[in-house]
C-alpha cells in the first residue's frame, strides 16, 4: 500500500492544496511555512494516539483567508492506493473506496460549524469534527482501522535533547532530590543491590538476552560500528546516587535508559527501537500499516548519521510502512528519493505544496537529476529561483555577472544550474514542478545556415516540458509554425518573455565580443600563474591577435567558479555582462 | 476476539460425536448434512468460532448467511456465548442483508449507472405499484398484473444469471415484464428484496476487484439452512467459493426444504455434495427425539434415513386424536382435552407447542385457548413479536432489560445499543451518533424500570421517545419502523389486548405460555410435546399440493418438519375418517423397530 494523495483545505497555512504522494514523503520548506501543520493535518486523520480534544480544533485553526461567515470547513483527505494485494488492508479499507476510483481508498477529517448553530461560529465549541471514509460522511471509520493503519510521531528526537537538557531545569528535580535526601545511604544502597541482583537475574533469561542482542544488532546495522553505544537492557543504573535520576527519566519519557549515550546515537537508537516496535506490532498482528513521522531530524543528528540512517530508511522496501520527514537539511534531501520530495512555499498568504511524486521524467533522467542534486547538496530544492546554463564556464561566470549588475544570487537564493550539455528538459520539469521561477541561458547554435538552428527546437522543447508539468496550455500548431519561420531577432525577443534567453552564436563568442569583460577576464587569468603556453596565449590576446573564445573560456572554467566570482566581483563596477545574460538574471530576480 | 476457554470447551463437547467434531475441524470446502436434532447449530457455531480463532487472521473475518433474521439472531446469541460479538470481524445475517450491507452499500456507488444514489428498499405497496406500471408497459392487455407477476417472480428468482440464453430463450415476455418492473423501481430510486442478491451477483461476477475484496474480508463463508436459500444464494456461492477463493462451510438438510414458494430448491444442496472438491459430512445422531418419534418421522417423510437416537433416551410417545368434525372442534379438543392431559402429565406450558399450517388456523386455536384461559404466545404472521423482524426482537429485548434484565446485564446494554445502531444506521455509525443514540436509549429504558407501565403504554412511549426520532435520522436502506405501530395496535387496551410488561417480555417465572406456530415458523425450534393440529386430508396435502409432484413432496417435508419438532410426545389431531394419508404411514413406521 502507499499514500497516493493528500488534500488539505482551510487549515492554518493552507487554503487549498492537493499533493500527489509517493511511498515516502519528505516535506521541505523554510521555517514557519507550515511543515508541522501539514503533519498535524495528517495526524488528524490517522494518529490513533491523538485525543478527541486535539481533534476538536479552534477557530484560529481556520486559514486566515477564510471568511467565517461563509461557514468554511477544514478538510483533510488522505488517499491510499495499491492496497489490493494485501487482504488484511483490503478488509480494513474496502468500505472506503472512492466512488470515482475503486482502487483508491480515502480517509477524511472535517471540522465545521455544527448545523444547529445559527450565524457565524463564535468559538471552537460551535464547531464539530468528524472522521469518515470513502468520501461519504455516513461511513464512520471504526477505531480498529486507525489502530491498524496508524501513524507514529517520533518527537522523541527533539525530546531526547530536551530531556537531557532540561534535567537540571526540570521542576521534578528538586522534588525528587528532596524525597531522595530523606532516604538513608544504606537504604539507597540496599535498593541498588536489589536492582543489581534483579538486573543480573533479568539478564540471565535467554529471551531477554536474545532481545537485547537483536536490538543492539538493529542499532549497529543503522549506525555502523563506529557509533556502537553498547545498549543494554537494565532496570536502572545501579549506582546508588544515580538511582533517582533514572526515576526522573522514567517519568519524562518512560521508555529506555539511553540518555547517557551521545545525542545523535541516542536518536539513532530511538529510530531503531521505533522500527523494531513496528516489526513487533506487526508480528503480534496489531498493525497492518505504519506511518512514521519524524520532524526535522537534522537538528538532532550529525550529517553523516542523517545520511546513513535515512538512506537506509528510504531504501527499505517494506510496503507496510512509510516515512514522513520534515526537513530543511540539504543532506537529508539529497538522501531522499526525488519522488518523495514535497516542497512547501509561501505565496500570497497561503502555503502551496509542490510534489515531485508524479514528475514526468524517465528513469534515466531521474537518475541524472538525483546525481545532480547530490552533487550540489540539493541546492535547487531550497532555492527561490534557478538559472539554467549549458556548461562550466557559464556556471563560473554567472554569479560574477550578477554581482556586476548589483544582484547577489546567493543572497537572493537563486541558484545556477549547469546541465552539462543542452538537455534542459528534465531540469526544467523539476523547476516547473517545484514552482520555481527560472530562466534558461542557451546558444542559438546556427550550424551551417542550411538547417534550422538547434536553439529553436531546444527552446520549443523546453517550453513543452514546462507546459507538461505545470498544466500550462501547450503551443498550437499555428504557433509552432510561426516560431519555426521566425528569424533570430524575432525568436529571441519572443522567448525572452517566457524566460529562454538566446545569443546569436555561442556563449564563448558573446563573451569575447563584450570588450570590457574580456579585459577583466584576462587580468584575472594573468594572476593565475598558468603554464608558459597559456601565459603566452594570454599575452598574445592582449596585444596582438583576437581572442579565441573557446580557449578563453576553457581557462576561465579551470579557475573554479567560486574564486572566479570573487575576483570578478572586485572588478565589478563598470563591467557589464552580455546583454542576454543580464536579461536572464533580471528575469529571475524579478520573480523571486 | 473469541473466548478461548469457551471455544475449547465447545470443541471438547463435540469430541463425543465424530462427525460433528470433524466438521468443526474441517479446513476445506465442507457440506454438513444435518437432520433434525443433530446438533447442527452447535456444530456450525463451534466451527465458526474455531475458524475465527485459528484459521482467519484479524482483521479478516467470516460471514455467515442464514435463512431469516430469526435464525441470524439465534446464531448471534450462540456466538456471543462463545465470545464472538458480531460486527467487527463476523457478519451474520440473511442473504438479503449480506447482499445489501456487504456488496451493494459499499460498492454500488463505484459502478457508474448501476443504481441511483441514495436508493432505498421498496415497501410492499411500492412493489405492487411498480408491478402494475410494468404490466401496462409489457402487456397492456387489461389482465391481472399480480397474477402474472407470480410467474414472473419465479422466473426472476431462478434466472439469476441473465447472460445465459435461457433468460430470453424461454418466456421472453416475462423477461420484458421483469425488466420493466425493475426499470420502474429504479426510476423511483428503489430496489426490492429479490433485487439485492441479484444485483450483488452481477456486481461480483462482473468486477474482479469486488470478488477479491469479498475474499479479503471473508476468506470463509458459512451458510446455514442451505436448502432454503434459493438460486441467488447458490449462484453467489458458486461464484465466491468455486470461481473465487472463499472457503465454504454449508449446513443444511434437503428433507427440511419447505420454502419452495420463495425459490428454494433442495437439489441445490444435493448438487454441492456431488462435487469432488467438497467434503460431505453427515450428522447421524438425533439428540432431540425419542426413538419412536424418529421412526415415525421416516413414515412422515416417506423415505428412510439412517438417523439414530441417543442410547438411553426415552422412546417417546405418539398419540392419535381423531375428532368427529373440522378445525373448530379439533381446536376445542386441543384446548379442553389434549393440553390439560399433557399438563397433568407434568409438561411445562412453555414446553408444549401447537403447530398448524396457516396463520388462519392459528386464529382458530388461539380463540380456543383463550376460551379455555390458557396463556399462549404466537409465532406466525399474526404474532405480537414477529420473530424474524429485527426491530420486533429489539423491542422485546428492551422489555426484557427493563423488567429485570438490567440487574444481571442479561441482555447486556451494550448489545441493545449495538442493535439500535444497526437498526438506525445499518451499523455504519460514528462515535458522536452512537453517543446520541445511547443517551436516547438509556433514557427511555431507565424510565421504564419499576414504572408500572403496561405493554401498550410502554410501547407508545417507545414510539414517541425512540422510534419517531430514529426514523427521522435513519440511514438504513431497509427500514421496518411500521412494526412498532403494529405492536401498539396489537396491544390495544380498548380491545382487551394489553398486558403487563413482564408478560410481554416473557420474563415471568412459572407462568410459561404455550407456543402457537405455523409449521414453517416452527423450523429450527423444539418442544417436549408437540400437537399437530389439522392433519386432515385436504389440509395436508391440500388441493394446491396435489397439482404438482414438486409441491406434493414439499408438503410432505413440511409434515416431516412438524413431526420432528417433538422431543418426547407427539399428538396428531385430525378429523375422524378424514386424516391425512401420511398419518397411516407414520403410524405404521412408528410400530416397526
Amino acid at each position: 500500500m502507499q499514500l497516493a494523495k493528500l488534500s488539505v483545505n482551510n487549515f492554518r497555512n493552507f487554503a487549498a492544496i492537493e499533493v500527489p504522494l509517493s511511498r515516502n514523503v519528505v516535506l521541505l520548506g523554510e521555517n514557519r511555512v507550515g511543515k508541522s501543520n501539514l503533519l498535524l493535518a495528517i495526524r488528524l486523520v490517522l494518529d490513533p494516539t491523538l485525543p478527541d480534544s486535539a481533534r476538536q480544533l479552534k477557530l484560529s485553526d481556520f486559514w486566515d483567508g477564510c471568511d467565517l461567515a461563509q461557514n468554511p470547513q477544514i478538510e483533510v483527505h488522505i488517499d491510499f492506493a495499491d492496497f489490493d494485494d494485501d487482504n488484511a488492508l483490503v478488509a480494513l479499507l474496502t468500505d472506503f473506496r472512492t466512488a470515482a476510483d475503486p482502487n483508491v481508498a480515502r480517509l477524511s477529517y472535517v471540522y465545521r460549524k455544527k448545523p444547529e448553530v445559527a450565524g457565524s461560529p463564535r468559538s471552537g465549541e460551535d464547531c464539530e469534527f468528524l472522521v469518515y471514509g470513502g468520501g461519504d460522511e455516513s461511513r464512520a471509520v471504526p477505531s480498529r482501522v486507525r489502530r491498524r493503519i496508524a501513524l507514529d510521531m517520533l518527537d522523541a528526537l527533539r525530546d531526547a535533547e530536551g530531556q537531557l537538557g532540561s534535567w537540571r531545569n526540570s521542576p521534578l528535580r528538586p522534588l525528587l532530590e528532596d524525597a531522595v535526601s530523606t532516604i538513608s545511604r544504606a537504604d539507597l544502597e540496599g535498593v541498588a543491590a536489589d536492582l543489581e541482583t534483579a538486573t543480573r537475574k533479568l539478564e540471565s533469561f535467554p529471551a531477554v538476552r536474545a532481545l537485547e542482542q537483536s536490538l543492539r544488532a538493529g542499532i549497529l546495522s543503522l549506525a555502523g560500528r563506529a557509533h556502537d553505544i553498547e545498549a543494554r537492557l537494565r532496570f536502572a543504573p545501579t549506582d546508588p546516587l544515580r538511582l533517582f535520576r533514572s526515576i526522573a527519566m522514567y517519568i519524562d519519557d518512560g521508555r529506555r535508559g539511553i540518555s547517557d549515550a551521545s545525542l545523535g546515537s541516542a536518536n539513532v537508537a530511538l529510530v531503531a527501537l521505533k522500527l523494531a516496535e513496528f516489526e513487533w506490532r506487526r508480528a503480534k498482528n496489531e498493525r497492518n500499516y505504519s506511518l512514521l513521522c519524524i520532524e526535522e531530524p537534522e537538528a538532532h543528528l550529525h550529517p553523516q548519521l542523517q545520511r546513513s540512517v535515512f538512506e537506509k530508511l528510504f531504501k527499505n522496501d517494506d510496503t507496510a510502512q512509510a516515512l514522513i520527514v520534515t526537513s530543511h537539511s540539504p543532506t537529508l534531501a539529497a538522501a531522499a528519493p526525488l519522488r518523495s520530495v514535497v516542497a512547501l512555499r509561501s505565496r500570497n498568504g497561503a502555503t502551496v505544496a509542490h510534489s515531485l511524486a508524479w514528475l514526468p521524467v524517465s528513469e534515466d533522467e531521474l537518475d541524472d537529476i538525483e546525481r545532480y542534486l547530490t552533487a550540489t547538496r540539493s541546492e535547487m530544492l531550497f532555492a527561490k529561483g534557478v538559472i539554467f546554463v549549458e556548461g562550466d564556464a557559464e556556471e563560473a561566470l554567472l554569479p560574477g555577472f550578477a554581482d556586476a549588475i548589483g544582484r547577489n544570487l546567493d543572497r537572493l537564493c537563486i541558484t545556477v544550474c549547469n546541465v552539462a550539455g543542452t538537455n534542459f528538459t528534465p531540469y526544467v520539469k523539476l523547476a516547473g514542478a517545484l514552482g520555481l521561477p527560472f530562466a534558461v541561458v542557451t546558444d542559438w547554435d546556427p550550424l551551417d545556415g542550411q538547417k534550422s538552428p538547434l536553439g529553436k527546437a531546444r527552446t520549443i522543447g523546453i517550453w513543452d516540458a514546462y507546459c507538461q508539468v505545470t498544466g500550462t496550455q501547450a503551443l498550437s500548431h499555428g504557433d509552432r509554425a510561426k516560431w519555426q519561420a521566425a528569424n533570430f531577432a524575432e525568436f529571441s525577443a519572443g522567448w525572452a518573455q517566457a524566460g529562454v534567453f538566446l545569443n546569436d552564436q555561442t556563449f564563448e563568442v558573446a563573451v569575447a565580443n563584450t570588450p570590457k569583460l574580456v579585459d577583466a577576464l584576462l587580468d584575472i587569468l594573468d594572476e593565475q600563474g598558468f603554464g608558459p603556453k597559456r601565459s603566452a596565449r594570454i599575452t598574445d590576446w592582449r596585444f596582438f591577435s583576437p581572442v579565441d573564445p573557446e580557449q578563453l573560456l576553457a581557462m576561465v572554467a579551470d579557475i573554479g567558479k567560486g574564486r572566479l566570482a570573487a575576483r570578478l566581483a572586485k572588478k565589478a563596477p563598470g563591467l557589464a555582462p552580455p546583454a542576454y545574460i543580464g536579461a536572464a538574471i533580471e528575469f529571475v530576480v524579478s520573480r523571486v | 476476539m473469541s473466548n478461548h476457554a469457551a471455544l475449547a470447551q465447545a470443541l471438547e463437547d463435540l469430541r463425543r460425536n465424530r462427525e460433528q467434531y470433524e466438521a468443526a475441524l474441517e479446513t476445506g470446502h465442507c457440506v454438513v448434512l444435518a437432520g433434525p436434532g443433530s446438533g447442527k447449530t452447535k456444530t456450525l457455531t463451534t466451527a465458526m468460532a474455531r475458524t475465527l480463532t485459528e484459521d482467519v487472521v484479524d482483521p479478516r473475518g467470516v460471514a455467515c448467511i442464514t435463512y431469516n433474521n430469526e435464525c441470524a439472531i439465534e446464531l448471534e446469541t450462540r456466538m456471543a456465548r462463545l465470545g464472538v460479538e458480531s460486527g467487527e470481524r463476523s457478519f451474520i445475517g440473511t442473504v438479503h442483508g449480506f447482499a445489501l450491507s456487504q456488496v451493494l452499500a459499499p460498492y454500488a456507488r463505484c459502478i457508474p449507472g448501476l443504481l441511483p444514489a441514495d436508493f432505498r428498499v421498496a415497501d410492499r405497496s411500492e412493489c405492487r405499484a411498480a408491478v402494475e406500471v410494468a404490466y401496462e408497459d409489457a402487456f397492456g392487455d387489461g389482465g391481472d398484473p399480480h397474477n402474472r407477476w407470480t410467474f414472473a417472480e419465479e422466473k426472476r428468482r431462478r434466472g439469476v444469471d441473465r447472460d445465459l440464453p435461457e433468460w430470453r430463450g424461454r418466456n421472453p415476455e416475462l423477461a420484458d415484464f421483469i425488466e420493466a418492473y425493475e426499470r420502474e423501481l429504479r426510476a423511483r430510486r428503489l430496489i426490492d428484496f429479490d433485487d439485492m442478491p441479484l444485483i450483488a451477483f452481477r456486481m461480483i461476477r462482473d468486477h474482479g476487484w469486488i470478488r477479491a475484496s469479498m475474499c479479503a474480508r471473508f476468506p470463509v463463508l458459512f451458510v446455514d439452512e442451505y436448502q432454503d436459500l434459493g438460486h441467488a444464494l447458490h449462484e453467489l456461492v458458486l461464484l465466491l467459493c468455486f470461481q473465487g477463493s472463499i472457503r465454504l462451510f454449508a449446513v443444511g438438510d434437503a428433507d427440511q426444504s419447505i420454502y419452495g414458494f420463495t425459490g428454494a430448491n433442495p437439489e441445490l444442496l444435493q448438487s454441492l455434495t456431488t462435487r469432488s472438491d467438497v467434503r460431505t459430512i453427515r450428522l447421524r445422531f438425533n439428540y432431540r427425539s425419542g426413538a419412536r418419534i424418529i421412526r415415525a418421522s421416516m413414515g412422515a417423510l416417506g423415505e428412510d434415513r439412517d438417523y439414530r437416537g441417543v442410547d438411553g433416551a426415552p422412546d417417546g410417545e405418539i398419540t392419535f386424536w381423531p375428532v368427529p368434525l373440522g378445525h373448530l372442534q379439533q381446536s376445542e379438543h386441543i384446548a379442553d382435552t389434549i393440553i390439560p392431559k399433557l399438563l397433568e402429565r407434568g409438561y411445562a406450558r412453555d414446553q408444549i407447542a401447537v403447530l398448524y399450517r396457516s396463520a388462519k388456523m392459528g386464529n382458530i386455536v388461539a380463540a380456543a385457548l383463550e376460551a379455555a384461559d390458557l396463556p399462549f404466545v404466537r409465532a406466525d404472521a399474526n404474532a405480537l413479536v414477529k420473530r424474524s423482524s429485527r426491530l420486533a426482537r429489539f423491542v422485546e429485548t428492551c422489555a426484557a432489560w427493563t423488567t429485570g434484565g438490567w440487574r444481571e446485564a442479561n441482555p447486556p446494554y451494550a448489545r441493545l445499543l449495538q442493535h439500535a445502531g444497526s437498526l438506525v444506521y445499518a451499523g455504519r455509525i460514528s462515535e458522536a451518533e452512537e453517543q446520541v443514540l445511547s443517551r436516547q436509549l438509556i433514557g427511555f429504558l431507565r424510565i421504564g424500570i419499576d414504572a408500572g407501565e403496561t405493554t401498550n403504554e410502554w410501547l407508545r412511549r417507545l414510539y414517541r421517545d425512540l422510534i419517531a426520532p430514529w426514523q427521522a435520522v435513519s440511514r438504513n436502506e431497509h427500514q421496518e419502523w411500521d412494526i412498532c405501530s403494529e405492536m401498539v395496535d396489537r396491544t390495544d387496551p380498548g380491545k382487551g389486548k394489553d398486558m403487563p410488561l413482564n408478560i410481554f417480555a416473557g420474563r415471568i417465572e412459572g407462568t410459561g405460555r404455550i407456543a402457537l406456530s405455523t409449521l414453517h415458523s416452527a423450523k429450527g425450534r423444539e418442544f417436549d410435546a408437540v400437537i399437530l393440529f389439522g392433519i386432515n386430508d385436504g389440509d395436508l396435502p391440500n388441493w394446491h399440493d396435489n397439482k404438482s409432484d414438486r409441491a406434493l413432496r414439499e408438503a410432505r417435508r413440511l409434515f416431516y418438519v412438524g413431526v420432528t419438532r417433538s422431543r418426547k410426545e407427539l399428538c396428531l389431531v385430525y378429523q375422524e375418517h378424514h386424516h391425512s394419508p401420511w398419518v397411516v404411514e407414520l403410524f405404521r413406521r412408528s410400530q416397526q423397530d
